[in-house]
């Protein structure tokens, strides 16, 4: 995952991007990233499929006898609810790292007053937003099926609740205030702070024990290959999918701002 | 060559008690802040009164103490931290401050020392006035006087991130709803902490072990989040 | 069937629409972000088009040289945008 994280710094542009007016050539970036998109995809879907195929069920309950099926001996109740893990972890850990590289982007912008890292951090907080959002979704689902409820204040459940409300706090922010160059510095210093949650949150497990979660690490403590090759496919697919939208959106988000100056330059 | 004019640059701490003193002036003038923040803590009380008043008083009062305890602090703080930045607003005063060569921190470190004060003296208040209706007749532990130090940690908390977010909003349209919706999810591991340490000093038992691991989680929020502050401080002001 | 067996599946059948519910909302999630993006970058397109075509109109009436070289400027500028 280290060399992934890599990977997309290498990637990320450098400083020189930011004037690109009248500048015809596509950088690196912008041209591998639709490939990456599709990389994304693909492997995601690969993931998806070998989920449900590979990867062996996972042992729950114990049952009252043994039968054989295939050629194993079976003495627990399979679980299929498991099925959602495969996605829901990846994703939860894709959203971080965005939620890292904002804070990232939204440092380089405190310390350089460059508007384009205002932008860069904008989208990927924008991104993380949507990837928060599926982990809401898949955990709610595999939450209800497993713990029999909609909703209960477990603190994993409740760090990253109170990180999703931060991001939209985020937005709300950005929208409320007009004058550019305060809000790119006042979206940045609550960014950074909104990123104080996510050790939080990732580490809230080892922190407070709790008597629901250890359910969700019994797959992470032993997982066989089989469940490795489809996790990893959806890890990388995640991964590369993020990037590959946030480099879409920040290539809208850039035409969109040489248009406005466009449009200043012909007005006047 | 004699020196005609002695110029003495005020150190930093000089600089920090005359900004403190002027907000604390201030108030000690107009009564503003504290009477509107006493005023609202009661009402919340009030507010209190009539949704528990289905409730047997006791026990069942007891276990949800803390959680109303910081319900009132939280809602009461918000209130008074909309304030603080309010009159500086008003005449430039803010602008006039940014004009001295001071070290931006500083303004942050004497405004939340004040909102810091303000906070712990209508908590003076308003704490005994939540035990004189809600708790005497309840079971309370003989652990309660140790109720003190999630208070404190959690004001210093609650003072510091809130000094740093009101000098957003101010600037914002519809400051007072968006001080909420940054202010509660952003202060709200500390709240959960404070909460349970609040609630086994109240309740008794074995109270140790919770009430230490959840002093030492405030207090580390608590610092982390006041140095983040002090250092971003300065991008937020002169913004 | 064995009632082992049955005990064994007992979860699976069940829990199906939970699984299935959650692939549909993220996938959902994502391909709603993937609509806003495409509508985003659309609206830009139809944007610089426009700007273009005013300009082609402006370039071709007007003969002032100083407005005709800033035009200049700016297509150029779209174009660049274009091949992006």
């Amino acid at each position: 995952m280290a060399q992934t994280n890599k990977n997309r710094r290498g990637q990320m542009p450098s400083r020189g991007q930011t004037a690109s007016r009248g500048q015809t050539a596509l950088s690196t970036a912008d041209k591998i990233a639709p490939v990456i998109l599709v990389l994304g995809a693909i492997l995601s879907v690969l993931g998806f499929v070998l989920a449900f195929t590979i990867a062996p069920p996972v042992n729950g309950a114990r049952v009252d006898g043994i039968a054989i099926i295939g050629d194993q001996m079976v003495g627990n109740q399979m679980l299929f609810s498991q099925k959602i893990f495969y996605f829901h972890m990846p994703v939860a850990i894709t959203s971080f790292l965005a939620l890292g590289v904002a804070a990232f982007y939204e440092i380089r912008y405190l310390m350089t007053k460059d508007s384009d890292y205002d932008l860069k951090a904008h989208l990927a907080t924008e991104v993380s937003l949507v990837f928060v959002v599926m982990v809401m979704f898949s955990g709610e689902m595999w939450e209800r099926f497993e713990w029999g409820v909609w909703w209960t204040w477990d603190p994993r459940l409740t760090t990253y609740f109170i990180l999703m409300l931060l991001v939209i706090g985020y937005f709300v922010l950005r929208a409320a205030v007009d004058d550019p160059e305060k809000r790119a510095s006042y979206a940045s210093v609550f960014g950074i702070i909104t990123f104080i949650d996510v050790p939080i949150c990732f580490m809230i497990t080892r922190l407070v024990p709790s008597s629901v979660h250890p359910t969700i690490f019994r797959t992470d403590s032993g997982l066989s290959t089989e469940m490795m090759i489809p996790l990893m496919c959806a890890m990388f697919g995640m991964l590369f999918i993020s990037y590959g939208l946030f480099r879409w959106r920040l290539r809208t988000e850039r035409a969109q701002e040489e248009l406005d100056r466009m449009k200043q330059t012909l007005d006047e | 060559m004699a020196r005609s004019v002695q110029v003495k640059t005020p150190s930093t701490f000089t600089e920090y008690k005359i900004l403190l003193g002027k907000d604390l002036r201030r108030e000690f003038r107009t009564k503003e802040m504290l009477t509107s923040m006493g005023i609202y803590s009661i009402l919340v009380l009030v507010v209190y009164g009539a949704a528990l008043s289905q409730s047997s008083q006791g026990v069942d009062v007891l276990q949800m103490s803390g959680g109303l305890l910081w319900a009132l602090i939280v809602f009461t703080s918000l209130l008074g931290l909309n304030r603080s930045f309010e009159h500086e607003k008003e005449n430039g005063c803010l602008d006039g401050l940014l004009l001295v060569p001071m070290d931006r921190s500083v303004i942050f470190l004497a405004k939340a020392t004040s909102n810091l004060l303000f906070m712990l003296v209508v908590e003076v208040i308003a704490v005994p006035l939540y035990f004189f209706f809600f708790l005497t007749g309840a079971p309370v532990s003989d652990s309660w006087p140790l109720l003190v130090w999630p208070l404190i940690v959690g004001t210093i908390g609650m003072a510091g991130i809130g000094t740093l977010l009101s000098t957003i909003t101010v600037n914002t349209r519809g400051k007072d709803v968006m001080l909420a919706v940054l202010f509660i999810p952003l202060i709200f591991p500390l709240l959960y902490a404070c909460v349970s340490a609040a609630t086994v000093v109240l309740v008794g038992g074995d109270w140790q072990t919770t009430y230490l691991t959840s002093l030492a989680l405030a207090g580390g929020y608590d610092v982390i989040m006041l140095l983040l502050s002090w250092v971003l401080y300065g991008y937020v002001i002169s913004a | 069937m064995d009632p082992i067996l049955e005990q064994i599946y007992a979860t699976i059948l069940p829990s199906a629409p939970y699984v299935i519910a959650a692939y549909a909302l993220m996938w959902g999630a994502l391909l709603v972000y993937v609509i806003y993006a495409t509508v985003r970058m659309k609206k830009v397109e139809s944007q610089i088009a426009v700007l273009q075509n005013t300009l082609d109109k402006a370039t071709s009436t007007k003969t002032n040289s100083d407005f005709a070289a800033q035009t200049q400027e700016v297509q150029d500028e779209s174009e660049s945008i274009k091949k992006k």
